[in-house]
């Protein structure tokens, strides 16, 4: 296991970038067929949705989803970074912008029922304001942490997601910046709070989904998580030893998951 | 430079920002040996020995050194500082607020849903809510009118949380600064910390903003520009610039924190 413990500083950052390793790893059809082979022994009835979270808590579920500020930040602040990087603007005005599109896009008919958009559409002006001052946080730590690197980097248009075939499984890694250096790619991730004991494989298992939902299976060359509140950092290695663990570790906790449905059911 | 004013500014803000052409080059050296002081000084409290459940220190901890009654502290109080909190992020993005207890109550309650608070404030006979929004009301006009305007290019962000993991785990640091204005992207020290109380400003105070630039400077290995806090209550503002000697401070301020939990378990 290649885990790194760094505080987070801009000299560190760009050194975790920097001294990542020059060759990334390719995972094959094998690869693919083997994980869908155990996630296939390991049936549920209905679709099952696995991530780093559900690693890091080893299966257990939490409280039921719902949209709230402190929810809604990640995705209205990367959106408005990404608006920045085509449209400079203040981040307080790209997360207007992306808040009026998102909803314009609930008044056109054009978002599903509980989306963000549908939320937001519902959502009285205060609690407005409120999504607005936490999406600003969100997008102003971000480009923060952008403008301290030296290497070209860009907002993803979305998470990764990655379908295991036949096996009702949806994997989804959370990225916030991709860095490009030398024909590599290196994956920041942002998360609140502080790091605990399982963020390692949390982190690992965000590496195996990101290199499974590229086509062609090449896996980054290292995975960094940011916790800017306990200003620390992480980051694990895209190697096939690495790899290998988060694919059990994903395995290891859709199993967990179904054990606890069982023991619910009962 | 420390500046204390009896009437507010023009702009707190404005006051906080100060002349960038007065700005010190950013310290990014001070945050090691502090942190040093901190791990050394709980070592000589605590030992090596491994805690089940950690010490935490929060800004609240070091408010109250004393066994004494802080009127802050009372539900009706906490209740007047989470809701003149609220307005305080939502005056951070511009928003404009006509009906500060509504708006604030509204805010609140999408953010947080239910909790012991929000039912204690259920729990409010009509006479009792309406002297609460009457009250929340005088604190928004005087946060208001000394706040001003806070311009988008400061890079506003409200309710910053802190956290600090101190000697393998065996204390903990928590924080959260209600409002901080500057980049930390700067060659030139530039982020300035706000904290608003709707209690009068004492010794308590002090300790608070001390402690906000102390966890600023540990989270992000960068030395803030200046530390501030806010009375809503009486319209007062503490603003103290930041250098290593007020950081010391805090830290032996956390140790006595730290050594007051220690004896008492």
């Amino acid at each position: 296991m290649t885990l790194l413990h760094r505080r987070l500083a801009k000299a560190e950052l760009n050194d975790l970038v920097a001294k990542a390793p020059a060759e990334s790893v390719q995972l094959t059809d094998e690869h693919r067929a083997s994980l869908s082979t155990r996630f296939r022994a390991v049936s549920v009835p209905g679709h099952r949705r696995l991530d780093a979270w559900g690693v890091e808590r080893a299966g257990r579920s939490g409280s039921t989803f719902r949209w709230s500020p402190s929810t809604a930040r990640r995705a209205l602040g990367n959106a408005s970074l990404r608006r920045m990087a085509t449209r400079p603007a203040s981040v307080r005005d790209a997360v207007r912008d992306e808040l009026g599109d998102q909803m314009l896009r609930a008044t056109s008919g054009y978002s599903r029922s509980g989306s963000l958009s549908q939320w937001l559409a519902s959502a009285p002006h205060p609690v407005i304001g409120l999504v607005t001052a936490e999406a600003v946080n969100w997008a102003t730590q971000l480009q923060e942490i952008s403008q301290w690197l030296d290497a070209p980097w860009e907002v993803p248009a979305s998470d990764a997601y990655y379908d295991v075939a036949s096996a009702r499984t949806t994997l989804r890694a959370r990225r916030d910046l991709i860095v490009r250096n030398e024909g590599t790619r290196t994956i920041v991730r942002v998360r609140s709070g502080s790091p605990g004991k399982s963020a390692g494989p949390g982190l690992r298992a965000d590496l195996t989904i990101e290199a499974l939902a590229d086509h062609e299976g090449i896996a980054p060359v290292r995975y960094i998580g940011l916790w800017p509140e306990a200003g620390v950092c992480l980051s694990v290695d895209g190697t096939l030893t690495d790899l290998r663990s988060g694919a059990r570790d994903l395995v290891r906790t859709a199993v967990a998951q179904r054990r606890q449905s069982t023991l619910k059911a009962a | 430079m420390t500046t204390m004013l009896d009437s507010s500014p023009v702009s707190v803000v404005e006051a906080l920002r100060g002349d960038r052409s007065k700005r010190p080059l950013i310290d990014i050296a001070s945050a090691s040996g502090l942190r040093s002081l901190l791990e050394d000084g709980i070592f000589a409290i605590i030992g090596a020995k491994r805690l089940d459940t950690p010490l935490v220190v929060r800004t609240s901890s070091l408010h109250q050194r004393f066994a004494t009654t802080d009127l802050g502290m009372s539900t009706s109080g906490r209740i007047r500082g989470v809701l003149i909190g609220q307005l305080l992020r939502l005056l951070s993005v511009g928003m404009s607020i006509d009906h500060p207890f509504d708006d604030a109550l509204t805010a609140w309650r999408g953010d947080v849903g239910a909790n012991e608070l929000t039912e204690h404030l259920d729990a409010l006979d009509d006479d009792e809510r309406a002297r609460l929004a009457t009250d929340l009301e005088a604190h928004f006009v005087t946060l208001t009118r000394a706040l001003g305007e806070i311009p988008a290019r400061w890079t506003p962000r409200s309710s910053v949380r802190i956290f600090q993991r101190l000697a393998g785990g065996n204390v903990a640091l928590r924080d959260v600064v209600d409002l901080m204005i500057g980049t930390s992207t700067s060659d030139v020290a530039s982020i300035a910390l706000f904290d608003v109380t709707t209690s009068p400003l004492g010794e308590g105070a002090e300790r608070s903003m001390r402690f906000h630039a102390l966890m600023q400077t540990l989270r992000t290995s960068l030395m803030p520009l200046r530390t501030s806090t806010f009375s809503s209550a009486t319209g007062e503002i503490w603003i103290r610039d930041v250098d290593y000697e007020l950081l010391a401070r805090s830290v032996e301020d956390v140790l006595a924190c730290v050594r007051d939990q220690w004896s008492a378990r």
